[in-house]
């Protein structure tokens, strides 16, 4: 009897969680790769990004993004770097330093949505706030980047789940505009490439 | 006697509501514009590209609107060759994004100097680039409509609807000869009804659906035959 309650509960409370897990497709980026080579450092909170928030009158919301964010970076990268190696460690050791031109770390800092009831507005939004670092291969920071990418997407042709994913994905994907498109203009950038083209 | 009464009032307002939806049709009244600025003539292994213009404001093309004119258009007796909006983003990622996306025709020779963009293009036999920009809105509603259930049945009653304008504009692209080759507007207009006469009975206008068939006519035309 008690077991039936407590699973009734359980049952209960589950339903009023709404658990998105992003996906979507993931472009190879068309543009020319920077000729350097780069360790990448993606930290533990990067690759399992899970956003959960409680919101007033439509329960708790669990973003899972972490994973698909991951598969869509390190295919970013790929296409934006001669050679990307991915390394455990967010510095570059001594033996290291000689066979990468830099280490690049990119973090998520924060993740927002808006469900149109709080917006008002016709669609689910969702923000990406991310934060490019790059050092030198002696652990030098040369530049960090802030970058949001943003994403809205209608619940027309999809539920409200779908719709947010949708909105998260795009908003991946435009974080992913702006970084292949505008790290690479980045003054320190540009005088990081100029002097690691000399290898 | 007063039960009697009532009985014959409520059938009144009855008749009275279903005189009111046989004679209330949902119409719609669609208007095309098209404006040539160059000839223009699909090959028969050439494709066609329909793109939403997207936007970061609150308003943009409905996904829905540019897969209807994609459907309209890659289908019927004279079926022209389309590339998917989302297969051809993927393939041409980062350039049709929202925040890069050409804004103009004037913007392609730029685009083109991209690494890797004109032979994407080429490979894929695209022609020619329909962008989309517009949406549907309500700009009108009213009138008033319950359902209610009881022990003793249920059903709907009252009368409401609202009116929605339509209206798009596409502008074709050609990519050989970098150009705008025109645009075409349409617009449509149409008021929808929900009447309850113990059961909801729908008379649904669809201007956007309208839009979308006269535009994807207008378009065909305008790729197929040409008009000097």
């Amino acid at each position: 009897m008690k077991l039936s309650i407590l699973i009734g509960i359980t049952l209960l409370l589950s339903s009023c969680v709404t658990n998105i897990v992003v996906t979507g497709t993931v472009p190879t980026p068309l543009i020319e790769k920077m000729p350097v080579r780069v360790a990448i450092y993606y930290d533990e909170t990067f690759k399992e990004f899970v956003h959960s928030e409680s919101l007033y009158g439509e329960g708790k919301w669990q973003i899972e993004l972490g994973k698909q964010n991951l598969v869509f970076f390190r295919n970013l990268m790929s296409a934006m770097f001669e050679t990307v190696v991915e390394v455990n460690t967010p510095e570059l050791s001594a033996e290291d330093s000689s066979n990468f031109d830099g280490i690049i770390i990119p973090r998520i800092e924060k993740y927002g949505f808006l469900t149109p009831d709080i917006s008002g507005l016709k669609f689910f939004s969702a923000s990406i706030h991310y934060r490019i670092s790059l050092y030198s291969n002696e652990n030098e920071k040369l530049t960090e980047y802030a970058v949001v990418g943003y994403g809205k997407s209608e619940p027309g042709s999809f539920n409200a789940s779908s719709a947010l994913g949708h909105a998260t994905m795009l908003a991946i994907r435009d974080g992913g505009t702006r970084i292949s498109t505008e790290l690479k203009l980045l003054p320190e950038v540009s005088q990081w490439l100029n002097e690691s083209r000399v290898h | 006697m007063m039960k009697k009464l009532g009985m014959v009032k409520k059938l009144g307002k009855i008749i009275i509501l279903l005189g009111l939806v046989v004679g209330l049709s949902a119409c719609v009244s669609a208007r095309i514009e098209e404006s040539r600025k160059s000839t223009t003539e699909i090959a028969i292994d050439e494709t066609l590209v329909i793109l939403g213009r997207a936007s970061y404001n609150d308003r943009e093309t409905e996904e829905s609107f540019t897969e209807c004119l994609a459907d309209a258009l890659g289908n019927g007796p004279t079926p022209i060759n389309i590339i998917p909006e989302n297969q051809f983003k993927d393939q041409m990622y980062p350039w049709f994004e929202p925040r890069t996306a050409p804004s103009s025709s004037d913007d392609l020779a730029k685009l083109f100097a991209q690494p890797g963009v004109q032979d994407k293009i080429n490979n894929s036999n695209v022609r020619y680039l329909a962008w989309i920009k517009g949406d549907t809105v309500t700009i009108d509603k009213g009138g008033s409509f319950s359902c209610t259930v009881s022990t003793f049945g249920g059903g709907c009653f009252g009368l409401t609807y609202w009116e929605q304008d339509a209206s798009y504009e596409a502008s074709i692209w050609d990519l050989k000869n970098m150009t705008t080759a025109g645009k075409i507007s349409a617009e449509a207009n149409g008021t929808s009804y929900l009447a309850g006469v113990i059961i909801p009975i729908p008379i649904l206008a669809r201007p956007g659906n309208a839009a979308c068939k006269a535009l994807a006519a207008q378009l065909k035309g305008f790729l197929i035959s040409d008009g000097g």
